[in-house]
């Protein structure tokens, strides 16, 4: 259902609502509306009471069942709350959900369907000729559950391996028809950041900024004109980034090893450049970032406290020969700008994304082992906390 | 400048990479970008021994997830996408079959009937990705009818382990609930679940009633009743339902009171002669006393979580703007210096914010800004939106939303702090002026 049938509808819904209602006001005052004023019976207030009783907490359930058998029935009204509630069950056979019990209200429903519709709509019906432009370049950033570095428009695309590199990817490759069915789980659509009802479409400018420096850069252009790469592509942010080895670092010298490893992981290897490196090749640019890129996929800060979000921290992790994380081997190293609680939330959070996107391996050159075998990850949510 | 020297750091460390990978150490990566996404859970039903015990098990997992995905920060596995069935509380959990479902956490949890006929929930959290438990299982015992009060204690309990911050399920809102048309609506006072069951009436309908606020420990709401034709402030037990008046001067107006964080003092409005200001009164002896004398209008006072400041509404420049100034009266320092109106200022009970209403642009507002003014949020945008007020954690803010026209009508509704999970809250009938109170015991 697209937008313009969604307003459309409304618009009409809110027309002959006001046009079969909107003649019968009058001020004149007639006695008000059916409304039981309740007041509350003894038993239905021994009844709330009852119900409001906190329950008590024991920790520790480890001890199995018999736990709570020493109290020995101290309030006399759990017997008599049991007689009330005896009746809600019948209720609830017939509607096992929450709102059975309540009140058996019958009216629940019809308010709550008429609602839906009008809170959004009115407003928009009148603004909607200011309101049509403006949509257009961010249609439906706010249903998106998701807010992720790269905005995905909707569910179509693909597996989730493939949704942050595959702009650039799809050309080069023809996209692998095997990747194609699973894509209806995965990547649901992603709004760059967090838009709320207030915020039309301004925004979008800080985040396209951001994102030249994410795309993975593949092996192959360094070959021709190393250091001519470095100065073109634009490095946006001189922020700490993985890909400065390759393109940043701004000294031609580096530019040009970094691209002499590319070409030789690439060619295998050569001597000389072993002799220059003893432990073989160093990682490029490319594969550092997709091996982030990886992981941040994962990372998901949504769940996170505001002062877990302040903390960043440094997470070490060994993996295997097939690039999948040894779990037990994940480890805090440090963490600054927030307390032991915040910082024991983002390391669960860290750890969650390592292990949940390495489940499969991630994609590293097997001849680098050395090079990966033990990586410490810097988490820093700091762009993330002003979405 | 720690950032800065954390930031210089790591990009010293970065620059320095080839250098350290070719000496074995380890490879080092910065992750800057993540993703902002409900994490899935799953909830099998809590396993029950009995057929007593069964008939509650499901109604109350079924509420904690509820809860849990009703912040917007989780999201359902659905049971029958689940591959592994919990049938033991006591046997270990196959992580692998959760893993495959891409559940991140797992509730487990059984439900028993002690001899005494009360209801014993034990449950077990997991972070299925790490393969373990996260804290100790736990245990709550409680009544029957009070099944529903167990299960947000199960969600609050969850929430603040696997979020870090505390939970707000097990609280309760009051507010005005509202019935008939628009030009002669009926309005009584009412307390609610946060989740809208459990709705009780604390007033009847013959006289109009407005703003109630919840004490901080829950056990008393003031508000503002017309009973004797001019607004006067009542303060009423909610247990007992027994409420009494607030003492103020004859003649005068009284109204938008709001507890102090000690629950013994109450600052509030009073108009004299035309003028409205700004007063607060120990309400364990009645005394008033003035905190602002401006010719303008000061209206809708809110403490500080610490009690020692206030900030509140005041046309003092021309239109109508928030404030802040010491709890004992003195200089008022303007924060919002926004285009448009600003108004119903509440401190959050973190202390870092304040929410308000604002209106701009033919529209109404519910936004956020920091306690110096700087980073002014809108959360919302509507017709009518006004009132809001805090989650006990501070994470999440209630308001009231009114639609337009003759057949308009005030819904409560939430939304998360930044701006996610906007949602209607679920009443019978019309509602507004909600006053969330604090966690219950």
């Amino acid at each position: 259902m697209n937008t313009g049938q969604i307003i459309s509808g409304t618009g009409h819904l809110a027309l002959i609502g006001w046009a079969l209602i909107g003649g019968t006001f009058q001020s004149a005052p007639p006695p008000f509306e059916v409304m039981q004023a309740t007041t509350v019976s003894e038993a239905e207030f021994a009844a709330i009471m009852d119900r409001a009783a906190s329950p008590e907490a024991v920790a520790n359930v480890d001890t199995p069942e018999p736990p709570a058998v020493g109290e020995t029935a101290p309030q006399m009204t759990s017997d008599a709350d049991t007689t009330p509630e005896a009746a809600q069950p019948e209720a609830s056979a017939a509607a096992p959900p929450d709102s059975a019990p309540d009140v058996t209200g019958v009216t629940p429903p019809a308010p709550a369907e008429v609602e839906d519709a009008p809170p959004v709509m009115q407003v928009p019906s009148e603004d909607m000729a200011v309101m049509v432009p403006e949509v257009s370049p961010r249609p439906q950033p706010r249903p998106a559950p998701r807010v992720a570095p790269e905005p995905a428009p909707q569910p179509e695309p693909d597996v989730r391996v493939d949704d942050v590199t595959q702009p650039e990817v799809t050309p080069d490759e023809g996209a692998d028809v095997a990747e194609e069915p699973s894509e209806a789980t995965a990547p649901e659509e992603a709004a760059p950041e967090i838009v709320t009802e207030a915020e039309e479409a301004p925004q979008a400018a800080p985040s396209a900024s951001v994102r030249p420096r994410s795309r993975p850069d593949r092996p192959d252009p360094p070959r021709d004109a190393p250091t001519e790469t470095a100065a073109a592509t634009p490095e946006p942010e001189s922020e700490p980034e993985p890909a400065p080895e390759r393109t940043r670092p701004t000294s031609d010298r580096t530019a040009i090893d970094d691209a002499l490893a590319a070409a030789l992981g690439e060619a295998q290897q050569s001597e000389q450049q072993s002799a220059e490196r003893p432990s073989g090749p160093p990682l490029t640019g490319g594969e550092r970032d997709a091996l982030r890129v990886a992981v941040q996929r994962c990372w998901n800060v949504g769940s996170l406290s505001t002062e877990a979000l302040r903390t960043t921290v440094v997470v070490a992790v060994n993996l295997a020969r097939d690039g999948t994380p040894e779990i037990g081997s994940i480890r805090l190293v440090g963490s600054s700008g927030g307390g032991d609680t915040a910082a024991k939330q983002a390391f669960d959070a860290a750890r969650r994304a390592i292990i949940r996107c390495g489940n499969d391996g991630f994609d590293l050159p097997v001849e680098k082992y050395d090079q990966w075998r033990d990586i410490e990850m810097t988490f820093n949510p700091e762009s993330m906390r002003i979405r | 400048m720690m950032r800065t020297m954390i930031s210089l750091f790591v990009a010293l460390t970065l620059w320095a990479i080839p250098v350290l990978a070719q000496d074995g150490g380890p490879l080092r990566i910065e992750i800057t970008e993540g993703v902002i996404e409900p994490m899935p859970f799953a909830v099998p039903d809590f396993v029950a021994d009995t057929a007593e015990a069964r008939e509650v098990s499901r109604d109350l997992s079924r509420l904690v997830a509820a809860d849990l995905g009703g912040t917007g920060l989780f999201r359902e596995i659905p049971q029958d996408a689940h591959i592994s069935r919990i049938t033991s509380f006591q046997s270990p959990v196959q992580y692998a079959d959760w893993r495959a479902v891409n559940a991140q956490a797992l509730l487990t949890g059984a439900v028993s009937v002690d001899g005494s006929g009360r209801l014993v929930v034990q449950f077990r959290i997991h972070d299925v990705f790490a393969g373990q438990e996260l804290g100790e299982g736990l245990q709550f015992v409680g009544t029957r009818a009070g099944w529903r009060r167990i299960a947000h204690k199960v969600a609050d309990e969850v929430y603040s382990r696997i979020t870090g911050e505390g939970g707000y399920f097990d609280s309760r809102v009051v507010f005005v609930a509202e019935s008939g048309p628009k030009d002669q609506r009926a309005k009584r006072l009412a307390i609610m679940d946060y989740d809208g069951a459990n709705v009780q009436y604390l007033t009847d309908s013959s006289s109009l009633v407005l703003a109630p606020r919840f004490s901080p420990t829950g056990d008393r709401v003031l508000y503002t009743s017309y009973e004797t034709g001019f607004p006067r402030i009542y303060v009423l037990d909610v247990a007992s339902v027994g409420r009494r008046t607030l003492p103020t001067l004859d003649g005068t107006m009284s109204f938008a009171p709001r507890f102090g964080p000690d629950g013994r003092m109450v600052v509030y409005s009073l108009t004299q002669g035309g003028n409205t200001d700004l007063y607060s009164m120990d309400i364990g002896n009645g005394q008033s006393t003035r905190l602002t004398s401006a010719p303008s209008i000061e209206t809708a006072p809110s403490y500080s979580p610490d009690g020692r400041r206030i900030v509140f509404e005041s046309d003092r420049s021309g239109t109508p703007q928030l404030y802040i100034m010491p709890s004992q009266g003195g200089e008022a320092r303007r924060i919002s210096f926004g285009q448009g109106r600003y108004g119903t200022p509440v401190w959050s009970p973190r202390g870092d914010l304040v929410a308000f209403t604002k209106q701009s642009g033919g529209r109404f507002h519910i936004g956020v800004m920091r306690t110096d003014g700087s980073e002014e949020r809108l959360l919302t945008a509507s017709f009518l939106d006004e009132g809001p007020t805090w989650a006990p954690n501070g994470r999440v803010i209630m308001f009231t939303r009114e639609t337009q026209g003759a057949q308009g009508e005030a819904r409560l509704y939430s939304v998360d702090i930044s701006g996610r999970n906007l949602k209607q809250v679920e009443t019978r009938g019309g509602a507004s002026d909600p006053s969330w109170g604090p966690l219950q015991n």
